[in-house]
């Protein structure tokens, strides 16, 4: 526990000493967002909620994937990683630190991009957050956090970080991105309830999330281990 | 204290050295020496647990006849080429995240005297300056401070001397003067051998490449 309270503490005054770090990925939504507003234009009725939900989760996606390549950011510099793996902390605890500090970071970026896009398409009217729809942005967090995690130590480690890490971090996030579109269409134009949703795709997300955590956890003492 | 037995290390299978062996007792010294590339900062790396050797065994304990301990419990590792800082932050920033990491309670005047005694003392370089903007030899200075204040038995230090002036080497040869004296000992890799004759260390000579 002192471990965990120590690296996330730290973890969390090294993010916000570099501003740029969240700040880019949020200008780079806003941009994104209004190119989507602008180019796309009017469009029919029926098409306009399932436009507004693909602009929001793809803009969503990058400027997450934005920001979680950047995460270990501040411990690769000067051999901190290195010196870190040489004391008596626990992985867990390190896992933990860092995958708390990436989903506050995540919802920082994901619940300002959903109100943009909101903002963007208020012809619409949906409620801004509304709380189905905030649960769905925390499940998909929750889920992508334990990935960004785990992928962004393995890159640390790895000589081909800049071409294994698209690989693979698009992969793995496409079916959270899929189950999340899917279950916030089925609640925005199907009106299909949250009960009935936790029975398909939202218990998909939640399946997802369970998993790669289980699997962060697990691997990510063998990314801090002696090569 | 810490045994090292007939340890093997090769990269990509390349040998970089085999049959390494010694031993080190509390008080003491030993001076890893040889020419570039012979291996002693990948044996260093081995000791502080960043990799794993091909073969051979690495035994510590708190006396001769205590049980084996986790080596990361009572070493502190000074690498060569970086000093593990967090550049945004400021020393006592560094010092304490450091210091808690290993479950110390980082008090204030404790850290003060430290960085004053490696001349960084004062209350801007302390507390008000991001590591960042310090020069080579304040950077050094600092990770040994935190050498120092980790409370270890056992230092692996890998050119610590890099960066320092005549003013910081005198105040390392007081820190491992006093730590010595204490009991810890230290592994020590450095090309400055006069500023470490005063201690009489034993010496581990790591052969050559070969052909």
């Amino acid at each position: 526990m002192g471990n965990f309270r120590t690296l996330f503490v730290h973890s969390l005054k090294a993010e916000w000493s570099h501003a740029e770090r969240w700040l880019s990925p949020l200008l780079f939504a806003t941009t994104m967002l209004a190119i989507f507003s602008f180019a796309i234009g009017d469009v029919p009725e029926d098409t306009a909620i399932s436009i507004y939900l693909a602009e929001t989760f793809l803009t969503a996606l990058f400027a997450l994937q934005l920001s979680f390549s950047r995460m270990l950011e501040p411990d690769t510099s000067d051999r901190v990683f290195d010196l870190l793996r040489t004391y008596p902390v626990s992985p867990s605890a390190w896992f933990l630190s860092k995958y708390v500090l990436v989903v506050i970071m995540g919802l920082l970026i994901l619940l300002p991009t959903m109100m943009l896009s909101n903002f963007f398409n208020a012809e619409l009217g949906i409620p801004p957050l509304s709380s189905a729809m905030l649960l769905i942005g925390c499940l998909v967090i929750a889920s992508l956090a334990s990935l960004g995690v785990l992928l962004s130590t393995m890159m640390m480690r790895s000589n081909a970080k800049q071409i294994l890490y698209p690989l693979l971090y698009f992969p793995l996030t496409t079916p959270i991105l899929l189950a999340a579109v899917e279950a916030s269409r089925s609640l925005l134009v199907n009106n299909v309830t949250l009960e009935a949703l936790f029975q398909s795709w939202l218990g998909l997300l939640l399946v997802f999330g369970v998993v790669y955590f289980t699997l962060g956890i697990l691997l990510f003492s063998e990314l801090v281990k002696p090569e | 204290m810490l045994e090292v037995s007939d340890l093997s290390f090769g990269f990509r299978f390349r040998p970089i050295f085999a049959g390494v062996s010694f031993s080190l007792d509390s008080g003491q010294m030993l001076h890893i020496q040889g020419p570039n590339g012979c291996g002693k900062t990948t044996l260093m790396s081995i000791l502080a647990g960043l990799k794993q050797a091909n073969s051979g065994s690495i035994t510590f304990k708190q006396a001769h006849n205590a049980l084996p301990e986790d080596l990361r419990k009572h070493a502190e590792y000074l690498p060569a080429e970086a000093n593990a800082l967090y550049g945004k932050m400021d020393a006592m920033q560094n010092l304490k995240f450091w210091l808690n990491l290993r479950g110390h309670k980082a008090k204030e005047e404790v850290l003060t005297r430290a960085l004053e005694r490696w001349d960084l003392g004062h209350k801007l370089i302390r507390s008000q300056f991001p590591v960042e903007k310090f020069s080579t030899g304040m950077k050094r200075r600092l990770a040994l401070a935190r050498v120092e204040l980790s409370n270890t038995r056992l230092w692996l230090l890998d050119e610590p001397l890099y960066g320092l002036d005549a003013k910081g080497i005198e105040t390392f040869q007081q820190a491992v003067k006093t730590h010595l004296e204490s009991g810890g000992s230290i592994l020590i890799v450095s090309h400055e051998v006069s500023a470490l004759a005063m201690f009489h260390p034993q010496a581990l000579l790591m052969p050559g490449k070969k052909g």
